[in-house]
């Protein structure tokens, strides 16, 4: 099976880009992130993983329209190839998996709780 | 919506223009400045402003930064370092005659700069090894005379000195003295070993000097009076190569002098003390031993007998000025005061801490342990050197510029295709590099062939050896780089200058005969080929007066050596060497002509009945009547010394002393005739008597210094007997002398010198000097030469269509020939105006350090600068005479 890496910012921007569809230029693409998540984007971060991705062909990107408040410089749209689609697939898919097989004891959460409570009692017994 | 925009900060874009992938630059740019006009009316001009350059700053990272535009350059330039490479290589063998020029003088220069620089390493690198070597200072003694005047400078102080200084002030933390005593025999089972070097010394000694121990230790060194410390070579000696199997430390050997045995236990065994070290022991014993032998007071006296080697440690940072100002002030009152025979100690002597790390290049005092070097030495070696250098790297200028005429074509060529001027540089200094790249490993093995004869020289054990000697190593690449942009850097400017469309059209670009840089090259080499020569001229005239002056006494076929040891007459000995015919005469003394006058007590002249105390150092030289004779010195006033004339030194009396003194101390007492003091009373130490006879002045000591006031007298305090010899049969006569010396003393050797070549060793160091300078000085105008050689050669090249036209209108040979030179004459004049009072000022100053010296003659001043025209004039005519057969029409029909 073909390697899919796909890192956490990664995949957010990716999906961003499939939600986007003919819109998905660096604006709206940070827009977008921000909006949805609640979360600041710098454009290296963004640039970075988009370019990033690009190279590994999840990405394809096309000149556009320049426009006015751009002082002339041309838009780059971003859109997702059948190679990002797949790595995307792949990253759901190996969430579901891992999320079926999980049992509901496997939260260790609980035991920290239990043990935290449990030990001071010890403590207060043995003196 | 257009007008209003406000562009973000445009520094800012310029730098994320300046760093980024250009694939990605518009589109980036074209976001952050959507974002950034947005941001403006969202947020203030000045907090977009602010994100702006902050995420530029934030996309200067290595996948946005122009990657594949510095891998390109990068692999644009090392093609093109490819391509200058095999330019440089074709051309340096088209031209194989410049190329060959250029290396061996590159070679040379280099190699003899690097000879130069291990020499000067080596001479700086003196005693720095020890850890504590920046506070530890030696005491030396000054002595004056009444009227204040300094009259010698020991190198050693009293017994007594070192341990009360240490005492009297806490800055003086650790102090040692070294006493070569006895010089004793050492035995070991069945061997024993004549007369070793055992240094008694103090404890604190280890604590001073980082000796280093391969058995023992520092620590326990010294458990008892009766310890000794080898060095590894005297461990090899007594107890084999495999000493270090043998458990030497705890073996008792045995020091014997004069029928004496002493048992000393092995403590420990050093490294033989490194050779740069301005003295070397074999063995360190405790001088507890020699206080014992002495007794405790002689050997901690602090009124006389200033023989003892003294060593301090100062605590870190302490003011060495005042502490020797206040030392001096309180000692000598303390101590010693008055002396018995009248003034006060302080104003007769006075110490001075000397750094360890400035005495063996800059100490020349009375009684150094060993010979030191000399700081004059190293500059002089230092500037040679260097002038060599630079000499190889003019000259290599010199040719590469003369080049140009060739390579204009070339030059042009490439500026048109669009090569910058910095690539051209580039080209032409790589090409310098190639040069020194070949010159380096000839001048390797120049150094590897020429090192065994200069260590022999200097008596020095250099090591060079690159391979496993880093900084040797490093050295030599550094030098490499430094000498091919010195060499290549003004070759490279000059021509990278050259003006396109002159160089296309093949016109002369640059006028051959224009004052120009080259011009000043070209007068730097003559001045220090004319510089160098009149060096050498003042060397070898002074060298030649030296070994051609009379000092006044008699040197030829005079053997002398050491008194056997042991108890037997003097006059048995000398009769028994008198037996042979061809042993002509025979005399003791104390010391003989060639050594130092080292010996002096303090001398009172009678006027009527009053004694007045001389004002000068009147040193004394001890002998018998036979003495004069034996050395031809003359009588000029007065009589010799005749039989019952001996003065009878005894402890705590005055007895009547005969003396016979030299002119010059009749001079410094005021008769100017001879004649006059005969007769008149003198007191020396403790005699008194008169003074019968008045001898010429002659050079006792070496002619760097000036004839002292001297005191002969007869007393039987002889260490050395002077044999003159018949001139034939010398070797039998020798052998008359080994075979007497060792019926009175079969254990030692006689060991006997020829008076002459002790003479001769007196100026061995300048004669070393003047040679290696000598060397030097002949390899710099071999170089310069060759220059000069490659220079006109392509002179003569450029102008050759000149010389035929010339020829054509019927101008002669001569006439070509003083054409070519004119150039170089005036040259010539002005490098001898600027060389000759720079070197004038330079040797003059040498000089100086010669009481008697020649004078600096007309034929001196004149001899470089006619050497420097003949050797231009053998350079041209050399080129010439090959240009002026050429027939016109050969250089002439090619246009």
């Amino acid at each position: 099976m073909k390697e899919y890496q796909l890192g956490e910012f990664e995949e957010i921007v990716l999906l961003t880009v499939a939600i986007l569809h003919d819109d998905a230029y660096g604006v709206s693409i940070k827009e977008d992130i921000e909006k949805r998540l609640e979360r600041k984007v710098s454009v290296s971060a963004l640039q970075t993983a988009l370019r990033r991705m690009e190279k590994k062909d999840y990405l394809k990107s096309e000149f556009g329209e320049a426009t006015a408040i751009r002082g002339g410089k041309r838009k780059r749209y971003f859109k997702v190839t059948k190679t990002g689609k797949a790595a995307l697939d792949h990253a759901k898919e190996t969430r579901m998996k891992l999320w079926s097989a999980m049992p509901d004891v496997s939260y260790e959460f609980i035991k920290v709780w239990i043990s935290r409570d449990y030990l001071p009692h010890l403590g207060q017994h043995a003196s | 919506m257009d007008k209003s925009r406000l562009p973000p900060p445009s520094w800012s874009t310029r730098f994320l223009s300046w760093f980024i992938k250009g694939e990605y630059y518009e589109d980036i740019q074209g976001d952050l400045e959507e974002e950034y006009q947005l941001l403006i009316s969202s947020k203030g001009l000045n907090k977009a402003r602010r994100w702006y350059s902050w995420q530029i700053l934030k996309l200067f990272k290595p996948d946005m930064i122009k990657k594949i535009e510095t891998q390109n350059s990068i692999e644009k330039e090392t093609t093109m370092f490819k391509n200058y490479f095999k330019i440089g290589i074709r051309n340096l063998w088209k031209y194989k005659s410049s190329t060959v020029i250029n290396v061996i003088g590159l070679s040379t220069g280099i190699a003899a700069f690097v000879l130069i620089s291990l020499f000067v390493k080596d001479e700086i690198s003196y005693d720095r090894h020890h850890i504590h070597a920046e506070n530890t200072y030696r005491v030396t003694v000054k002595n004056y005379t009444t009227d204040g005047d300094l009259s010698r400078q020991w190198a050693f102080a009293s017994g007594g000195h070192a341990s009360r200084l240490k005492e009297d002030y806490s800055d003086i933390t650790h102090a040692t003295r070294f006493y070569a005593w006895a010089f004793p025999d050492l035995k070991y089972q069945e061997q024993s070993f004549l007369g070793e070097q055992v240094v008694f010394c103090d404890p604190d000694a280890f604590d001073i000097f980082s000796f280093e121990f391969i058995a023992g230790s520092p620590e326990t060194a010294f458990p008892d009076i009766y310890s000794l410390v080898l060095t590894r070579a005297t461990a090899i000696k007594i107890f084999g190569s495999d000493w270090q199997e043998k458990d030497v430390v705890g073996q008792t050997v045995t020091l014997s002098r004069d029928g004496n045995d002493a048992p000393f236990k092995v403590t420990g065994v050093m490294e033989d003390m490194p050779d740069q070290q301005h003295f070397h022991f074999d063995y360190l014993a405790p001088i507890r031993f020699v206080e014992m032998i002495l007794g405790e007071d002689a050997a901690n006296n602090v009124g006389g007998n200033y023989n003892w080697l003294t060593y301090i440690r100062t605590s870190e940072g302490a003011d060495i000025p005042s502490l020797t100002e206040n030392a001096n002030d309180e000692f000598w009152d303390k101590y010693i005061g008055q002396f018995s025979s009248g003034g006060n100690a302080r104003d007769f002597y006075d110490f001075e801490f000397q750094p360890l790390l400035d005495i063996h290049l800059t100490s020349n005092l009375e009684g150094e342990y060993e010979t030191n070097g000399s700081l004059e030495q190293v500059y002089i070696f230092s500037i040679i050197g260097i002038l060599l250098l630079l000499v190889a790297c003019v000259n290599y200028m010199n040719i590469a510029t003369s080049h140009y005429s060739r390579r204009m074509k070339e030059v042009g060529v490439r500026k048109v295709i669009g090569a910058l001027r910095s690539s051209l540089i580039k080209q032409f200094l790589s090409e310098s590099l190639i040069v020194v790249i070949v010159s380096i490993p000839l001048a390797v093995v120049l150094i590897s062939l020429a090192l065994p004869y200069l260590n022999e020289f200097v008596q020095k054990e250099l090591i060079f050896n690159p391979l496993i000697q880093l900084d040797i190593l490093i050295g030599l690449v550094l030098l490499m780089l430094m000498v091919s942009s010195m060499a290549g850097f003004y070759p490279a400017f000059f021509l990278s200058r050259i003006n396109l469309v002159q160089a296309l059209k093949g016109e002369q670009a640059m006028n051959a005969s224009k004052w120009n840089f080259r011009s000043f090259l070209v007068t730097f080499q003559y001045i220090v080929t004319i510089g160098l020569i009149f060096a050498i001229g003042v060397i070898e005239s002074q060298m030649d007066f030296i070994r051609n002056s009379d000092p006044g006494f008699d040197r030829e076929q005079m053997v002398s050596m050491w008194l056997p040891r042991g108890n037997y007459s003097n006059e048995t000995f000398r009769s028994e060497l008198l037996k042979h015919p061809n042993v002509e005469k025979a005399a003791f003394s104390s010391r003989i002509p060639t050594g130092r006058l080292a010996d002096n007590w303090g001398s009172r002249f009678f006027k009527g009945d009053s004694a007045i105390a001389t004002n000068f150092r009147l040193p004394i030289v001890a002998v018998d009547k036979y003495f004069l004779d034996a050395y031809s010195i003359d009588i000029v006033a007065g009589e010799n010394f005749r039989e019952g004339m001996a003065t009878n030194f005894q402890q705590d009396t005055i007895v009547t002393g005969y003396y016979v003194i030299n002119e010059a101390a009749s001079k410094a007492l005021g008769f100017n005739d001879p004649a006059e003091i005969v007769g008149q009373k003198l007191g020396y130490g403790p005699s008194e008597g008169r003074i019968i006879g008045v001898m010429e002045d002659f050079h006792f000591e070496s002619l760097y210094s000036p004839i002292v006031p001297t005191v002969f007298l007869v007393s039987d305090r002889y260490r050395r007997i002077s044999i003159k010899i018949a001139p034939e049969n010398t070797r039998e006569s020798l052998d008359h002398i080994e075979n007497v010396y060792a019926q009175f003393d079969a254990e030692t050797d006689p060991n006997y010198r020829f008076v002459d070549d002790l003479f001769n060793e007196q100026y061995q160091q300048e004669e070393r000097l003047g040679t290696m300078i000598k060397v030097f000085a002949a390899i710099a105008i071999l170089i310069g030469c060759l220059g000069l050689i490659g220079m006109v050669g392509f002179i003569i090249e450029t102008k050759i269509k000149e010389i035929g036209v010339r020829k054509v209108l019927g101008a002669s040979s001569t006439n070509i020939w003083m054409i070519i030179s004119n150039r170089f004459l005036i040259l010539i004049g002005i490098a001898f105006l600027l060389g000759l009072p720079l070197s004038y000022w330079f040797m003059t100053d040498w000089l100086e350090n010669f009481v008697y010296r020649t004078p600096v003659s007309v034929i001196l001043v004149l001899t470089p600068a006619i050497a420097a025209v003949l050797l231009t004039f053998l350079a041209i005519a050399y080129q010439t005479i090959h240009a002026t057969k050429v027939n016109p029409v050969e250089c002439l029909k090619d246009e």
